[in-house]
């Protein structure tokens, strides 16, 4: 089987777009895991919140291109309110405890948020359509690749910017680092670590959120959603480095150009590239390629 | 003393709980119970709320005049989509519930294991959505039918339906999961065999739920086949077709899927849907256009809100095939239910349907279409409808026989 290269650039473009969205959604969870010392399973349940939310946003407003940029400015905002109720109202009791606990607790809420979800939203198939200038396909040298890939490609590395001018540029993005370091000092240097805490996991939530509010049109929006993603979330911020930010854009790179390049080819056994790089980088770096926090 | 008077009245209560219970038992006219298990959490919950829609209609017009003097009656338990929990909550409805039938579940593996239980239990269980061929075909027995269509009938017509169009070079790629494959692999053979000429350039399967089909289909595309076979189910169908008009593919080249032309998915692609797509299915609602089918679609969406899809069809139809079997029978006997429903014939919404004696699987036609935009729906329906009629689609008896090795 002979490839040209115009088929390989799709291919890389399309994996990294894929990897941008795996960034937002890694990266928030990465954060938290950061910061909070928290595997936070119910992540994924806050993405599929997500893009129900974008769903409603989109159709209340008639469905119409102002509904989509409504959704993605609302619907991430809506998930940083729930992650915040959750978090005020559970979470902040509960950083004392073991890990165990927390895994516990965090898929105990992930089947609530499921739970919930099907309560509102019922369990049918879902869809937005993005506006008219970003359907469709472009055509490069002979491949066509998808408009709302392309926007895929400016948005990612906007959070990313986003999310290191905030992390090193702002005040409680200094404390939220220095609380991942060492969260008892930051404590007696008369910083109210609490509140700390809650901003840190809201913002995580937030970027799941934003995460599913971005997939929304590319996808049908169902219930089990949440299941994939985070299985895929917890091994690239595994192979990332727990708690890495960066380690997140580059496990998310990784999973999503040997998702990419696995289809073209090996098509009938694409399914294992991914994991099969997960498996190798583990042997190789078992704790990550970038530093882990923990 | 405070609380001597609560653990009185806690006692009181216990008590009368236990003498009004068997009073209140024993007050009810006795019903023809049937047990329904079905997935209802999960993405596959839309479709077993359907059908269970679909049985509680029917259900509702039967109990007016009754069966036997009775009415029926069912009671629903959640399978979770997993074969340990449908085994428990089907013995449970046996054993503790005594139900005369068992009514069940979209997922073909909690079926084939349930079909197993009620063959040891001789009680009969009548397969509603799940589509797996081997239900009725290999692993069949006296007391297991289906009203559904399943991936051989799905194949053929397929494969009937292509070998009409002009594509050679085909790809195929699918959701991998054994209906994924069973569905690709039933409509290839039939395809070659009626068009031998047909050459497969390669195969892609993705994991089941898969997200992101972006790079799937834009290496397919790369590979330049004159049309794509889809072996997708559930959710994965809507990202396919999305994908498909994302990608542009859906302009260049053609593709099919069994069940894309299925209301639920064309409605939750919305006006967003690519036309031209290619799909099978056993149910339309707007086709074929009679008073049964108006009527039927009429009350069903008084009911429930909205038009109903194939699994909805398949329950109403599988409350009549239940009344019209116990009526033949003339009794509750188990037995007597079974030899009544063997050969059976209903009037249902899209025409005569009958029961095929030999293997239990309902003789379903399956109408290809391809997806078409009309002023009347804000969503894509299905236009250029060709029925491939049930006894033509299905494998025959003696195929069936020799598959279950006797």
């Amino acid at each position: 089987m002979e490839f040209d290269l115009a088929a390989l650039g799709t291919q890389f473009l399309v994996g990294l777009s894929r990897a941008m969205i795996l960034f937002i959604v890694c990266s928030g969870m990465s954060f938290v895991l950061g910061v909070l010392r928290v595997p936070n399973i119910a992540h994924g349940s806050l993405y599929m919140i997500g893009a129900f939310a974008a769903f409603s946003i989109f159709t209340l407003s008639g469905s119409s291109s102002t509904g989509f940029w409504l959704a993605l400015i609302l619907a991430p905002l809506v998930v940083a309110l729930v992650s915040l109720i959750a978090e005020r109202a559970l979470f902040c009791h509960l950083y004392e405890r073991e890990h165990l606990m927390l895994l516990l607790f965090t898929f105990a809420l992930m089947l609530i948020f499921g739970d919930l979800v099907k309560i509102i939203w019922g369990a049918e198939y879902r869809s937005i359509t993005a506006p008219p200038f970003l359907k469709g396909a472009v055509s490069i040298l002979g491949s066509s690749l998808p408009r709302y890939n392309l926007f895929l490609l400016i948005i990612g590395p906007a959070v990313a910017i986003g999310l290191w001018l905030f992390t090193n540029k702002t005040k409680i993005g200094k404390i939220s680092r220095a609380a991942a370091v060492d969260r008892e000092m930051v404590g007696a240097v008369g910083v109210n670590v609490s509140w700390v805490f809650a901003a840190a996991f809201v913002i995580g939530c937030y970027l799941a959120g934003l995460g599913g509010a971005l997939v929304a049109p590319t996808v049908s929006i169902t219930i089990g959603m949440d299941h994939t993603i985070i299985i895929e979330a917890f091994l690239i911020v595994t192979i990332g480095g727990l708690g890495n930010m960066w380690g997140a854009l580059v496990g998310s790179l990784i999973f999503g150009l040997t998702q990419s390049f696995g289809a073209l080819l090996w098509p009938q056994f694409a399914i294992v590239f991914p994991y099969a790089a997960v498996v190798i980088i583990l042997i190789w770096r078992p704790t990550g390629m970038l530093k882990s926090v923990w | 003393m405070k609380k001597v008077f609560l653990v009185g009245i806690a006692l009181f209560g216990f008590f009368t709980l236990f003498l009004i219970y068997p009073l209140s038992y024993a007050a009810r006219p006795i019903t023809i119970k049937v047990g329904v298990i079905d997935c209802y959490t999960g993405p596959a919950a839309m479709f077993c709320k359907e059908a269970l829609n679909g049985f509680k209609l029917a259900l509702d017009e039967i109990n007016k005049e009754g069966v036997l003097g009775r009415k029926i009656e069912f009671t629903t338990r959640d399978t979770k989509f997993k074969v340990d929990i449908g085994l428990s909550v089907a013995k449970e409805l046996i054993m503790r519930e005594n139900v005369d039938v068992l009514v069940g579940t979209i997922s073909s593996g909690v079926a084939m294991a349930v079909s197993d239980y009620c063959k040891r239990e001789k009680v009969p269980l009548i397969v509603w959505i799940s589509k797996s061929e081997r239900i009725t075909g290999e692993k069949g027995h006296r007391y297991v039918f289906s009203t559904g269509e399943n991936t051989a009938i799905a194949g053929k017509a397929g494969g009937v339906a292509l070998s009409k169009k002009p594509f050679k070079k085909y790809w195929i790629a699918g959701d991998d999961y054994e209906y994924g494959h069973a569905i690709a692999n039933a409509a290839w053979r039939n395809l070659k065999k009626l068009k031998p000429e047909v050459e497969k350039l390669g195969e892609t399967w993705w994991k089941v739920g898969e997200p992101d089909l972006v790079p799937y289909i834009t290496a397919i595309m790369g590979a330049k086949p004159d049309a794509v076979i889809f072996a997708a189910g559930g959710a994965s169908m809507v990202n396919v077709m999305k994908t498909a008009k994302a990608t542009g593919m859906s302009e260049k080249i053609p593709g099919w899927i069994h069940t894309a032309t299925e209301i639920t998915i064309l409605r939750a692609l919305g006006p967003g849907a690519p036309e031209g797509f290619m799909g099978t299915t056993d149910y339309l609602f707007y086709h074929p256009d009679t008073p049964a089918n108006r009527a039927f679609v009429e009350a069903y969406k008084e009911a429930y809100g909205n038009q109903p899809g194939f699994s909805a069809f398949h329950g109403y139809t599988t409350a009549h095939f239940i009344a019209e079997a116990f009526r033949k029978a003339g009794s509750l006997d188990k037995e007597k239910f079974i030899d009544a429903l063997e050969g059976l014939t209903i009037d249902s919404p899209a025409g005569k349907l009958e029961m095929r004696a030999c293997d239990h699987q309902a003789l379903l036609p399956i109408y290809m279409g391809v997806t078409k935009k009309v002023p009347e729906y804000d969503f894509v329906i299905c236009s250029d409808i060709i029925t491939v009629p049930g006894d033509e689609g299905l494998p025959t008896c003696e195929e069936i026989m020799k598959a279950r090795g006797n």
